[in-house]
């Protein structure tokens, strides 16, 4: 099943850089939560979940993605049904029913939902030649509006929001015209007042308010923001050291560990570590699209941007958000953020993107 | 066709994926450049509020200098207690804290209400106190608040208290306070939420006293805890004082006082260089009670109790001197020539002056008496006589060299001055002419003359020096950080110039008031020579005190001034016992001390507290006649 010669294709350069930026997250992790007691072993914890994460990683590079293409139809089916599950049995913590208790693991389904549905939508368009029809993408649609729906149910608008750029991306490479791709943004922006009105809870609807005009509530919601930025600016140029940033050892930030990372590093390491950690993730991100240009068939293009796209997606959000210049929403930075279930997913996503790439050459 | 579509397709995923490329580059630009702008650019600004975010200064309070007595004994120290105090800075929602805090301090919110209020101009990051001197139970509620993150914005801070442990001069000490808004802008910098000295020593050496606030800066985290201290400035406690007060001659004084029914004042000066040795005014308040901030309600019952409590007597009472005032009448007369210590004048009871008969308080009459013996008698027909003959303004002249109508000059605050009449006064102050048959009621120390205890001391002290009027001053030494410096006495004012043999003659009489016939028999004390003059002071009109004798506000005061020994006299002084209907009485207070001094002086045991003075409370209307000893 695994040629020996697919070894020497496998992109280590892209590899090395999604392990420093995972070494990066565990050496943050450890300075923001090592003082608290409750939360000291977390860095070891994290440190599990990149070891699973590559043992999955092994697994779905090992495989010719055609094979995971061929089944997605089954996967998408055990998602939906996961997540179904997650809807009226998960375990609830902090107001939502997000988990699936596993012994002492917490699966989160919805992680992994990204890497279904841009299967499923990878098979989908990949078996349709020429510019998708309306019908195509009204089926498309439908495939990445079910799991959204669930999840969003949860509730975690932020992963289910994820799925729209998987949906975006792959429609876009697939050919879909200029105009048609605008009318969908267009629509989408149409869709959040009504969503605002019908579907936000109102510590959502705060979020975004407060992000408006962050000092209207500077010790509620807004909070975050300012503290967020506090937390950026006041790292300056060299960033005051490992473990001796203030707001993030402090607790002005609040879970430093997960959604805030980027501020944590930003403050300890400074513009230097943030030049550092943007470019990795660009590195990461410019050799994905490379390896999208580079697949044997378009099936694997778009499997490649599927799975990129709800990832640069994230990256580019949770960064924006951890200086303090987008809404606080509980999106977490991927590779770096704590959180197995992520990290898992993530780095299985990755195996299919090296998968991808490493098949090239193959029939 | 299908080979086509296929190229067709590859080509275009090959632009839209350089397509997305692009974008990447571009978003990552923007995302650098924000952290730039943040990081680099707004650096200093972020940095700042990071600071303000978990650091905080809190003050050490410095303890108050301590007061010792001429001994060394402490009359005022510091104690340990913790104070409470919000910090709005910190504070999320200030009404929860509020109401919080008034549940864990079992305080009304209202009071606490205020006390926000009255500081909210202020900066938010400066403490605003709540309670000066919590309870153990508050401090211990408080911190269990804290640490379940419940009242970050309320601080415990350690702040010495100031501890009167001598129930005893009240009025000398005065007692602190928070500093007032108009203190504030006096100056001296004086910062909002100091505690100052209001009244007495601990406001005239406040500035010495205060000692200087020390600072900690503190990292906290987000819910307030404190993590480790920065730096740490030790506050710097206030300067020691040493005052000339003999905390035993004090006691003295009190204790005699407790053993009457009266109010009063007494003044203790050493004469040799005007050294306060005891200084009292009753009734009293308690200092103690306004250490830690006086609340409400007592503060409203010192002020409107009818004794008013918070005047001191000694210094701000005005009375009339009564026959205490002979000595000055007698002495202006020898100094103007009027007459000599042989001169005598006869007391039939009474004489007329400018057709009104003026009664000598002894009916009967004192015969044919000389200075010496007028003033034992305290023979008014005599002193009548002198002072027709001197007139007003001679009287005031030799009076005020005595220290009476003028300020004395003792370091405590709001002196006031007496008042002895003069011609240009009544021109002054009422634009009338002074009518001789006016002073023959002044040269008996009745009238308008009005004297406040401590004048009465200076003179008392002037008489016994014979030589210059001291100024009553409380200091002794203070230790500035170099162990004690002495503190040179103020200068006396201009020395009175006196002869000896002229002094002699008053100092006989006053002698002889304590040692032979006169008043003050009770405080003859064998072989001290004491000399002294009693005096007893109408409240109000002979007409108005039948009416209204059962009051005891309107009873006659009694006056003791007095000196010891006759030659090279080392204590000198008054004492007023207010409504205490003879001057008798006040030379039963007076004898107390004098026994005291003196056992000290002679290293005896101190005699105990009296318990009973034998006092004489028949009231002078019962022989139905104004009595005047």
């Amino acid at each position: 099943m695994f040629e020996r010669r697919l070894y020497y294709h496998i992109d280590w350069a892209l590899l090395f850089a999604i392990l420093a930026l995972c070494a990066m997250g565990v050496l943050m992790i450890f300075s923001a939560t090592a003082a608290t007691p409750a939360t000291s072993r977390m860095y070891v914890t994290q440190s599990y979940a990149i070891v699973l994460g590559l043992v999955a990683m092994v697994v779905t590079l090992s495989v010719d993605y055609r094979a995971f293409t061929d089944k997605s139809h089954l996967l998408y089916i055990w998602l939906l049904g996961a997540l179904l599950y997650v809807v009226f049995f998960g375990d609830v913590q902090m107001g939502a029913r997000r988990w699936i208790p596993i012994g002492s693991l917490n699966l989160q389904p919805s992680e992994f939902a990204k890497v279904g549905v841009a299967l499923v939508l990878a098979k989908y368009f990949g078996e349709n030649r020429g510019i998708p029809s309306w019908p195509d993408l009204a089926v498309a649609g439908v495939l990445t509006a079910i799991p959204l729906g669930l999840i969003a149910k949860e509730p975690d608008l932020g992963t289910a929001v994820t799925l729209v750029p998987v949906f975006m991306a792959v429609a876009y490479l697939a050919g879909i015209q200029t105009r048609i791709l605008g009318f969908l943004v267009a629509a989408l922006l149409v869709a959040a007042p009504v969503a605002w009105q019908f579907a936000l809870k109102d510590y959502q609807k705060t979020r975004i308010s407060t992000f408006l005009d962050p000092s209207q509530d500077a010790k509620g919601a807004g909070y975050q923001q300012i503290q967020a930025r506090i937390t950026v600016g006041s790292g300056g140029l060299q960033g005051k050291g490992f473990r001796q940033g203030t707001q993030g050892q402090l607790r002005f930030l609040p879970v430093a560990h997960n959604d805030f990372i980027f501020s944590v590093l930003a403050e300890e390491r400074g513009f230097v570590g943030v030049v550092v950690a943007l470019a990795l993730y660009l590195f990461v991100i410019v050799r994905t699209l490379e390896a999208a240009r580079l697949a044997k068939d378009r099936l694997g293009s778009y499997l490649v941007i599927g799975v990129l796209a709800s990832f640069t997606f994230q990256v580019i959000y949770n960064i924006t958000m951890s200086a303090g210049l987008a809404p606080v929403k509980g999106l977490t930075l991927p590779l770096m953020s704590y959180g197995g279930s992520s990290m898992i997913a993530t780095l299985a996503a990755f195996g299919l993107v090296l998968n991808v790439r490493m098949r090239r050459f193959t029939n | 066709m299908a080979h086509n579509a296929d190229t067709e397709d590859l080509r275009r995923i090959g632009t839209r994926l350089a397509m997305l490329q692009y974008m990447a580059f571009a978003v990552f630009g923007a995302l650098a450049a924000s952290f730039c702008v943040l990081q680099v650019f707004q650096h200093a600004k972020y940095e700042e509020m990071a600071e303000n975010n978990h650091q905080r200064t809190l003050p050490l309070r410095a303890p108050r200098g301590v007061v010792f007595d001429r001994d060394g004994k402490v009359l005022v120290e510091n104690r340990h207690s913790f104070g409470i105090s919000i910090v709005r800075e910190h504070t999320r929602d200030l009404n929860r804290t509020i109401h919080l805090l008034s549940d864990v301090l079992g305080i009304d919110e209202a009071s606490i209400r205020e006390t926000v209020d009255r500081h909210r101009r202020e900066p938010s990051y400066r403490p605003i106190p709540i309670v000066q001197d919590a309870t153990l139970a508050q401090v211990a509620a408080v911190t269990a608040r804290r640490l379940d993150f419940e009242l970050p914005d309320v601080v415990v801070e350690p702040m010495p208290t100031r501890q009167y442990p001598e129930k005893m001069a009240a009025h000398l000490f005065g007692y602190v306070g928070e500093v007032s808004d108009a203190q504030l802008t006096d100056g001296e910098g004086l910062k909002s939420g100091d505690v100052v000295g209001q009244a007495g020593i601990e406001k005239i050496y406040n500035m010495a006293l205060m000692g200087r606030d020390g600072a900690r800066r503190v990292v906290v985290n987000s819910v307030g805890r404190e993590i480790r201290t920065l730096e740490r400035e030790e506050p710097v406690e206030g300067q020691r004082i040493q005052l000339t007060i003999d905390a035993d001659v004090q006691k003295s004084v009190e204790d005699a006082f407790k053993a009457t029914p009266f109010n009063g004042a007494a003044v203790i000066l050493d004469p040799r260089d005007g050294g306060v040795l005891a200084f009292a005014s009753l009734p009293a308040y308690d200092p103690n009670a306004f250490a830690a901030g006086i609340d409400r309600g007592t503060w409203a019952k010192l002020n409107s109790d009818s004794l008013r409590p918070l005047n001191d007597r000694a210094i701000q009472g005005t009375y009339s001197p009564g026959s205490t005032f002979k000595m000055a009448v007698g002495l202006a007369g020898l100094e103007e020539g009027v007459i000599t210590p042989e001169t005598t004048v006869h007391c039939g009871g009474g004489a007329n002056f400018y057709g009104r008969y003026f009664k000598c308080w002894k009916r009967s009459g004192h015969g044919s008496v000389d200075l010496a013996r007028a003033i034992e008698q305290s023979c008014d027909v005599y002193f009548y006589t002198v002072g027709n003959q001197l007139g007003v303004d001679k009287i005031h002249k030799w009076s005020t060299a005595l220290g009476l109508g003028v300020k004395s000059g003792i370091d405590l605050p709001n002196e006031q001055q007496g008042l002895i009449p003069s011609t240009e006064w009544k021109r002054r102050r009422l634009n009338e002419k002074w009518y001789a048959g006016e002073t023959i009621s002044v040269a008996i120390g009745q009238g308008q003359v009005s004297v406040t205890p401590i004048s009465l001391a200076v003179y008392a002290a002037t008489l016994a020096n014979g030589r210059s009027r001291v100024t009553p001053h409380l200091l002794k030494a203070i230790d500035e950080g170099r162990g004690w410096t002495p503190v040179t006495p103020p200068a006396p004012q201009p020395v009175v110039d006196i002869s000896p043999e002229k002094m002699q003659a008053i100092r006989d009489g006053m002698w002889r008031v304590v040692n032979a016939a006169g008043t003050g028999g009770r405080a003859r004390i064998e072989g001290k020579d004491v000399a002294g003059k009693t005096g007893t002071a109408q409240v109000i009109s002979n007409a108005g005190r039948l009416a209204a004798r059962t009051s005891r506000n309107l009873r006659d005061h009694g006056w003791f001034v007095f000196f010891a020994p006759r030659d090279n006299p080392t204590i000198a002084g008054v004492v007023f016992a207010e409504h205490g209907l003879h001057g008798g009485n006040a030379v039963r207070i007076a004898r107390h001390v004098l026994d005291t001094y003196f056992a000290k002086q002679g290293g005896r045991p101190l005699p105990p507290p009296p318990t009973d003075l034998k006092l004489d409370m028949s009231d002078s209307l019962a022989r139905s006649q104004p009595a005047d000893e």
